[in-house]
């Protein structure tokens, strides 16, 4: 236990103080930012900078002012009486971006409007343009008709279903989509986290078997010792980047509220300079759910465990190679077991309470995954959540057993690139 | 005192070591010769406790070894290895602190042979940084300074210069002194002529001659010529081709011959003195060791 210890400590120091760690703990959140913010950002930015321009022959004589009054400031439309040839023209001499035929008939509910254009305008000015045609032929009708604004008002009433879960304590704000999106990217974390951390040990393994460090090494530690120090040194190094990440998360949102107060402070006026993220949120009418605190310990329990299982596996192909790619053929199973939860994660988020999903997630190689979305959206008894990290615990001591078995014999062999029936032989070797 | 007694090991079908028996005292280093793949590295290695033999067992001080002699025991692989991105010093102190030592300790004894070793200005470099001659240094280290009352030896001098090799010489010789068990497997015989002081010889798995190095080579016979000269050397030719001698070594002016079909020392001391400009050296004594070694292994394989 003590050798472990000192193996633990010599493999996390090692690997923490290095570049790598430093610009991964960094880069990662960035990256995943930029993921999340970059596209809409972009489709926002483009949607701003570009300004419209388009002839309409309105042929109603009512639609256009309308369709005008309620047209945002990067849509220009100008009333055009001119034969279609010449607005052809027009429209290929640039100084219309294309031109809307508006039929008298509308008005009747009949008929389309026809827009002309020489180059696709996108399909979100296409969505656009459609809602305000709608909106003008919509109240044009129902002025001819001498509806009375009480009735528009009827009409036009919104209803928003909002969704409320009944718990021990009372009635609180659902948030299924909130906690689908929470599910999701715990699952995903996890995953990724495991095939991460995994690959650490496995080319630690190499590295370590390539260098022939390893049999100085074994002859003052077990091997199994060695192995389990490397894992849980390997680890912890994953748990002080969550935790760092965790931080980063924590700062981001709390510096997100004065950001946002700033950029908006022109919109609404409500808002101090140095609002809050919570007030920034209130202020947009966005409520996020809580979090458990005992999801969270689950998380953390499951990460833990299922990355033990994965990195015991690991360690013992690594073992078993002299170099990244002969381990390549070896790791095909690991890696279809740890894909599998994955292909199921949209099925499970959406029925996360069918026997399938339940059963799914009570497996050991895909608990980690499956059980924590499950968890995440909530609902599930605590029960099956002990359960399948009994299940998960049992599969992981069964794994350190087998792969140090196949790790005592692999990290001195060399000059073979072993298949997995040679490694069958090994673990049933005394 | 380390015994080992009936020791087999096998992969599948290959016997790698078959039935060997040896001990090694206190004291004296013993000498494990042999040609390559004569199982020398796998009986260090079930003597280091890394690898369990099939068969026999292997005690020291009485008790089977295993990790409580591990403790005890320092050794230094044939394949040479390290972690290339630990710090000289961490390196030592980690290696150090497996066997045992405190960290304290394993500082302490570290920065005590770094300095004994000159590479005390290396202390703060990455181990990849240093020469292969240096990490080698470093190797030799991390097999002594947990003060190990067993030192494994695998070819300690491959790669070393003479300097430097001289310097772990001095070394070995101490801890010698000091009452260690000392193994050392070597096939470059002046080496093990030089250090040991009982060897044991294994080609194919098994041993043809064990024991003191002094009796084993009065057990060939006083029958080796060493000769010194300037001058004209062909009359050794001459002598070879009536079957008196075998010249096992010749250059310029130094031949080592063995003496055949009883011919007296003084027949070529004689014809040598005919022949020769001058005669530096004339000296009968025992077969070098590589002869020794030579005549067994062909024994063994016929």
């Amino acid at each position: 236990m003590h050798k472990i210890w000192t193996i633990l400590q010599s493999e996390f120091v090692r690997r923490v103080r290095t570049r790598m760690f430093l610009l991964t703990t960094l880069l990662a959140p960035i990256f995943l930012l930029t993921l999340l913010l970059v596209p809409p950002l972009i489709s926002y930015l483009s949607d701003r900078s570009a300004v419209h321009r388009l002839a309409v022959m309105d042929l109603s004589g009512e639609l256009l002012p309308r369709m005008q009054a309620h047209a945002p400031a990067t849509l220009q439309l100008e009333a055009a009486t001119l034969p279609t040839d010449t607005l052809q023209a027009a429209v290929r001499a640039g100084r219309y971006d294309g031109y809307l035929l508006l039929p008298a008939s509308l008005l009747e509910g009949s008929g389309n409007a026809e827009l002309y254009a020489q180059s696709g305008l996108g399909l979100s000015f296409q969505i656009q343009l459609e809602r305000l045609l709608n909106k003008a032929v919509e109240e044009a009708r129902l002025a001819r008709l001498q509806v009375p604004p009480e009735l528009v008002a009827v009409l036009r009433a919104e209803v928003n279903l909002r969704l409320y879960r009944l718990s021990e304590t009372g009635a609180e704000a659902d948030g299924t989509a909130f906690y689908s999106i929470i599910g999701y990217i715990m699952a995903f974390l996890i995953y990724g986290a495991t095939l991460a951390y995994g690959s650490v040990v496995l080319q630690g393994v190499i590295d370590e078997k390539a260098s022939r460090v390893v049999e100085l090494v074994i002859s003052s530690v077990r091997p199994l010792h060695l192995m389990m120090g490397k894992v849980l040194g390997i680890g912890a190094l994953g748990l002080l980047q969550f935790f760092l990440w965790g931080l980063l998360l924590f700062a981001g949102t709390t510096a997100a509220g004065p950001l946002l107060s700033h950029f908006l402070r022109t919109q609404s006026s409500q808002l101090g300079a140095t609002a809050s993220t919570e007030e920034v949120l209130q202020a947009a009418h966005i409520s996020l759910p809580a979090i458990d605190p005992l999801l969270i310990v689950w998380f953390i329990l499951f990460f833990l465990a299922g990355y033990l299982l994965y990195a015991s596996l690991f360690a013992a192909i690594g073992s078993a190679v002299e170099q990244q790619q002969d381990a390549q053929g070896l790791m095909l199973p690991l890696t279809l077991l740890i894909v599998i939860p994955i292909l199921f994660m949209p099925y499970v988020i959406t029925n996360p309470h069918t026997s399938l999903s339940v059963a799914l997630s009570l497996i050991p190689f895909f608990s980690p995954i499956l059980m924590v979305a499950r968890l995440a959206i909530g609902g599930v008894a605590w029960w099956e959540g002990l359960v399948a990290y009994l299940l998960l615990v049992g599969a992981f001591i069964g794994a350190i057993w087998i792969s140090a078995r196949i790790y005592r014999i692999g990290i001195l062999m060399y000059g073979q690139k072993p298949s997995l029936k040679e490694i069958w032989r090994w673990l049933r070797a005394t | 005192m380390l015994v080992v007694d009936h020791v087999t090991k096998r992969y599948g079908a290959t016997v790698a070591v078959h039935q060997v028996s040896f001990t090694a005292q206190p004291g004296r280093i013993l000498g494990l010769l042999g040609p390559n793949g004569a199982g020398k590295t796998t009986t260090l290695r079930m003597i280091a406790a890394i690898l369990l033999p099939t068969e026999g067992r292997i005690l020291f001080e009485g008790r089977p070894v295993g990790p409580w002699s591990q403790a005890i025991m320092g050794y230094l692989p044939e394949e040479r290895g390290l972690y290339r991105k630990l710090y000289v010093e961490e390196q030592l102190v980690y290696l150090g602190r497996l066997k045992g030592l405190s960290f304290k300790e394993a500082q302490r004894q570290a920065r005590y042979w770094l300095e004994r070793l000159g590479l005390s200005r290396w202390r703060t470099h990455k181990t990849e940084a240093l020469s292969k001659g240096m990490q080698q240094k470093l190797q030799f280290i991390a097999a002594v300074l947990h003060q190990p009352r067993l030192l494994i030896l695998d070819e300690p001098f491959s790669g070393l210069d003479p300097l430097n090799a001289d310097l772990l010489q001095e070394i070995i010789a101490e801890l010698k002194d000091a009452g260690r068990t000392i193994l050392f497997a070597s096939h470059r015989m002046e080496q093990v002529e030089q250090l040991c002081d009982d060897i044991c010889l294994i080609a194919q798995g098994r041993i043809l001659t064990a024991g003191p190095l002094r009796e084993i080579k009065q057990r060939f016979g006083q029958n080796t010529i060493v000769l010194e000269f300037k001058g004209d050397g062909t009359f050794l030719s001459e002598l070879a081709r009536q079957q008196r001698i075998r010249l096992l070594a010749q250059s310029h002016h130094r031949a080592e011959l063995e003496l055949l079909n009883g011919t007296p020392p003084r027949q070529v001391l004689e014809a040598a003195l005919a022949h020769v400009d001058e005669l530096y050296r004339f000296e009968v004594t025992e077969p070098p060791l590589s002869e020794i070694f030579k005549h067994q292994v062909r024994n063994a394989t016929t």
